[in-house]
């Protein structure tokens, strides 16, 4: 059962960082204390407007993510608010110290955009598709991750990172998503948005993969199994409530995402159950390998995260549950 | 340029000073790193006595200079200036090192009047450039279109720390954007830990390095308050370029049982500690 702020149909496709744009240049212009950073990324249309009109707050340094996440947190210790922008995988991988050490450590009001993040970035294969970045990330201390699952929930948590004060990664991945959410559906940081009601399983999904797990949804209606989906869109602090209401009400959980399970989000997911309330838990997601050229349908088929494959485990899941 | 007597032989006191509070500090933990953060002690001082801006009884005044000490192991000097400075108590040298200090074993901002927490090297100058950067966003400008920054912020690099590729991405985004306000400070005292610069990776001469990559670049003698001051003066009249001083320095330098070896990090026993306060009295 979708919830009353879900489109039904799914609204216009589009990047997020079209969306995260879109949120930036209002921001940048109400906000003096906003300095883009960019580590030979593209500017999107708020980089460019800000390029323009306020040349003293986006500086580009160039390939050099070290570089780029340390000089944010100077920023920072100067009262700018820095977003930077790099892609995912080089941010996580080049940069992990300077995040740990340089941003986190010091609490620092840095924001990190992490984008093309994920699986899920058609054509340009292993080097560029990032597997580890929840793992990697959600066991730095005073850190909070987010990752949003369409352009309207982007644009939630662009505001939602500026009005925290303190460090901020946010996870975007490459392809067009579409939009899920009507405007005024419920956001709060820290708490999994419910996009369907249903009694049967709960599928915790996060960033693209909620689309996907709508779908499964969908496909699983039609069987008459009802699943309850929760959008996981702050992966850091986890939502815990939410999943251990969830074991407790549907028996059983199925995770889904765009990076690996290992330590993931599926991670995290059985972690919490294990702790409080035992129920079968699948994980839907990258089972410890690296990625490959392909399109993004491939992909999801080949490392067995579509639609098709969310639905298989949810079956899979539903059998294990106590009688 | 020549300075005042007076002046030169305040700082050498004061840096006999916080030399001798290091030695009690690093006893009474148990180690600490002698060499690099005597090596540095002048430039340290010469900073934090004379050339920077900044208020111990206001150490977030936003407008203060920033010392970004990155290769942040060689803190004890560090301490010993800001408590001297008044920045905190002098009881809190007594507990450097132990469980819930303020003055941790590599500088942390826990402790009132340090910017960096670090430990981690090679990352103090891209912290610096970032602070630098903020002093000038919005900042007013002069006739030539050319921010007159808020602050300046100075960053002491070991010359072991500069194998860290990260120094060079801040030393090429640092001239990129003609960042004036910054001044790097290379303590070059031609040891890293594992022993002579020359015999690990030897990147010598430093300075053209520096010189290349487009920053206004200097050699002085570190311990030379006469040589210090000036650099650091003219680094102030010569714009449109980011400062490198390379600051050719002795590693554990006051200590003189000690000096030109390689002692990166070690305990002092009584006999360094006579020889120690004997040399600084």
């Amino acid at each position: 059962m979708k919830q009353s702020y879900v489109r039904d149909p799914l609204g216009e496709a589009k990047p997020m960082y079209n969306a995260y744009n879109e949120a930036m240049a209002d921001l940048f212009k109400k906000n003096d204390k906003i300095v883009l950073l960019y580590g030979d990324f593209p500017r999107g249309a708020a980089g460019e407007m800000a390029t323009k009109e306020y040349p003293d707050r986006v500086y580009d340094v160039g390939i050099a993510e070290a570089n780029l996440i340390t000089v944010a947190a100077g920023l920072a210790a100067g009262g700018k608010i820095p977003f930077t922008h790099c892609h995912g995988i080089f941010a996580v991988g080049r940069a992990y110290n300077q995040i740990r050490q340089n941003v986190a450590f010091d609490k620092f009001n840095v924001k990190m955009m992490l984008l093309n993040t994920g699986m899920l970035w058609a054509f340009m294969g292993g080097s560029h598709q990032t597997i580890e970045e929840i793992t990697a990330l959600r066991v730095i201390p005073n850190l909070v991750l987010f990752s949003p699952a369409d352009p309207v929930e982007t644009k939630k948590i662009a505001q939602a990172a500026l009005d925290h004060v303190g460090p901020v990664a946010i996870r975007i991945a490459n392809p067009a998503v579409p939009t899920i959410y009507q405007d005024n559906f419920p956001f709060e940081v820290g708490k999994a948005v419910t996009v369907t009601e249903g009694k049967d399983a709960t599928i915790i999904a996060t960033g693209i993969s909620v689309a996907d797990a709508l779908k499964a949804h969908d496909l699983l209606a039609k069987e008459k199994i009802n699943v309850r989906l929760l959008d996981m869109h702050t992966l850091k602090p986890l939502d815990e409530a939410a999943i251990i209401k969830a074991a407790k009400d549907t028996g059983a959980i199925v995770t889904v995402e765009d990076t690996s399970i290992l330590g993931g989000l599926g991670g995290a997911v059985a972690e919490v159950i294990a702790e409080n309330y035992l129920a079968p838990v699948k994980r839907v997601g990258i089972k410890d390998r690296f990625g490959q050229s392909g399109t993004i349908d491939e992909l999801k088929e080949v490392y067995e995260i579509s639609a098709s494959h969310i639905a298989a485990a949810v079956k899979a899941v539903i059998k294990r549950k106590k009688k | 340029m020549v300075y005042q007597a007076e002046l030169l032989n305040d700082l050498q006191n004061k840096a006999k000073t916080i030399r001798r509070e290091s030695i009690r500090m690093i006893k009474a933990a148990g180690l600490g790193w002698v060499g690099g953060s005597f090596s540095q002690a002048d430039i340290v001082t010469a900073l934090v006595f004379h050339h920077m801006k900044h208020n111990p009884k206001d150490p977030k005044w936003a407008d203060r200079d920033r010392l970004i000490v990155s290769k942040a192991h060689c803190c004890e000097t560090v301490y010993a200036a800001l408590g001297e400075a008044g920045y905190f108590s002098k009881a809190e040298f007594d507990k450097y090192g132990k469980l819930g200090a303020i003055l941790q074993a590599h500088t942390e901002r826990t402790a009132p009047g340090v910017e960096y927490s670090g430990g981690s090297l090679g990352q103090g100058l891209s912290f610096a450039l970032g602070e630098a950067l903020s002093a000038r966003i919005g900042a007013p400008k002069d006739i030539n279109g050319r921010p007159i920054p808020r602050f300046r912020v100075f960053c002491i690099l070991g010359d072991g720390e500069c194998n860290e590729g990260q120094v060079w991405e801040a030393v090429m985004a640092a001239a990129h954007y003609k960042v004036d306000n910054l001044v790097a400070i290379v303590d070059h005292n031609k040891y890293q830990s594992g022993g002579k610069i020359v015999d690990r990776i030897d990147w010598t001469p430093v300075a053209p390095k520096f010189a290349a990559f487009n920053w206004d670049t200097v050699e002085v003698d570190g311990h030379d308050f006469n040589q210090i001051l000036g650099v650091l003066e003219r680094a102030d009249k010569t714009p449109g370029k980011p400062h490198a001083i390379i600051a050719n320095t002795i590693k554990c330098k006051g200590v003189p049982s000690l000096e030109n070896k390689n002692v990166h990090f070690c305990a002092i026993t009584d006999e360094i500690y006579q020889d120690a306060m004997k040399a600084l009295a």
